[in-house]
């Protein structure tokens, strides 16, 4: 895992910016501070803060293991580099559904047929999980700190999908629940599929973020789990959304080429800047940048000729809101979040 | 559903004890966890915390009912 660092007024900006470049949540990442940030005059800042961070390797390892991890890491040649390669093709369904031009169709049918829509107490072996076990045919003779992360990560897959399981039966809902383990990324990708899931999902996906909070902390409480990376999606919201915010932000993004103003998006979380940073990065002549703490934080697209140094992090600009996508607002007190899948 | 997800997130899930009072329009839930478990419940900023009264809430709006939840000590 690579480290990144960062610099910000306070030490709380520079881990900002790091989880930005990081992408992952708070949780998922871990931080060094180089440097606190020193204060002239009037609260002036002379030097500013410095952290390193990266993204949490995800659980803590057996030392025969680590010391495998090492070498392999040291070493990329050879085999391992197949095998990496090998890893990649297999562990990463989520390449092919990313480029997928349309979600929803296939794979709501599909869990149609699984589970026929119904309703009642005393489910807990209706929603089917799938474990995917592909690792555990092919053997590496060599490569115990992978088979041990695999273990790992089935473990907790194992762990999700139980707890997942009496939570959607107390929900009274039928669901199918399919579990990737994405070993290059050490993550979970936990898909939820059926009928009538929007109250899973909630006003701009609320439930849906709670759900994969206390899956998380579940996860990481019941395994050696360090980090609990866990991606829960609900009849491919999550994936319909980024995919909007992408297209959203590329579509501003063109808007502020020309015109040459500055335009701020509405706060999100680390993991929906990334996909604006990475979506706008496509467009030529617009730079990103984030802006504002904690819960304000959000991205700024900025026209390359304007973006000038002496610009400052207060150039005033509209908020740009990304309610049509269902991009999580500000408005987070609403009480009703049973909307779900309409809103989409 | 409250006592199942404060089951799942304790390390005393035997402490774990939820009274239901009836309020105007709805139920209001009280949580009690073993002191111990607190931060577990909580979290870092109140995330947990957050977590589970949306989950409450969204599964006692599904069946009608306007849920809260307080975590009490």
């Amino acid at each position: 895992m690579e480290w990144v660092e960062t610099t910000g007024r306070t030490i709380q900006e520079a881990k900002e910016a790091a989880l930005d470049q990081l992408g992952v949540d708070e949780h998922d990442a871990e931080f060094q501070i180089l440097e606190e940030p020193r204060l002239g005059l009037f609260g002036r800042v002379r030097a500013e803060g410095r952290v390193r961070a990266r993204v949490r390797p995800s659980t803590p390892r057996a030392k025969q293991d680590r010391r495998d991890r090492r070498r392999k890491g040291q070493g990329a040649s050879g085999g391992t580099a197949d095998q990496a390669e090998g890893d990649h093709d297999d562990a990463h369904p989520t390449a092919s559904r990313t480029s997928a031009p349309s979600v929803g169709g296939h794979r709501a049918s599909s869990s149609d047929d699984a589970t026929p829509a119904r309703r009642g107490p005393a489910a807990d072996e209706r929603p089917r999980a799938h474990l995917d076990d592909r690792h555990d045919d092919g053997a590496h003779p060599g490569r115990e700190g992978d088979m041990l992360m695999d273990v790992a990560l089935q473990e907790q897959a194992e762990v999700a999908r139980q707890f997942l399981v009496g939570l959607l039966s107390r929900f009274g809902l039928a669901a199918r629940l399919d579990i990737d383990i994405l070993e290059e990324d050490e993550r979970l990708e936990v898909r939820i599929e059926g009928d009538n899931l929007g109250v899973l999902i909630g006003q701009k996906g609320s439930t849906l973020a709670a759900l994969q909070e206390v899956t998380r902390t579940h996860v990481m409480h019941r395994t050696a789990a360090r980090n609990g990376r866990i991606h829960v999606d609900v009849s491919g919201y999550r994936h319909r959304r980024t995919e909007a915010l992408a297209a959203f932000a590329q579509g501003l993004a063109k808007d502020v080429q020309r015109p040459g103003r500055a335009v701020a998006l509405e706060p999100m979380n680390a993991a929906d800047r990334k996909v604006v940073h990475d979506a706008v990065a496509k467009i030529e002549g617009v730079a990103t940048r984030s802006e504002g703490d904690d819960e304000r934080r959000h991205v700024v697209l900025v026209p390359l000729a304007a973006d000038s140094p002496s610009a400052g992090p207060d150039a005033p600009a509209p908020t740009h809101s990304t309610d049509d996508l269902g991009t999580r607002a500000t408005d987070e007190g609403d009480p009703d979040s049973g909307a779900g899948l309409d809103a989409v | 559903m409250l006592d199942y997800l404060a089951r799942s997130l304790t390390d005393h899930p035997d402490a774990v004890a939820v009274e239901a009072v009836p309020t105007r329009g709805g139920t209001r839930l009280s949580l009690q966890v073993d002191p111990g478990d607190m931060g577990r419940v909580i979290g870092r900023r109140g995330r947990v915390a957050q977590a589970i009264r949306t989950l409450v809430r969204a599964a006692g709006a599904s069946e009608g009912r306007d849920v809260s939840v307080d975590i009490v000590d």
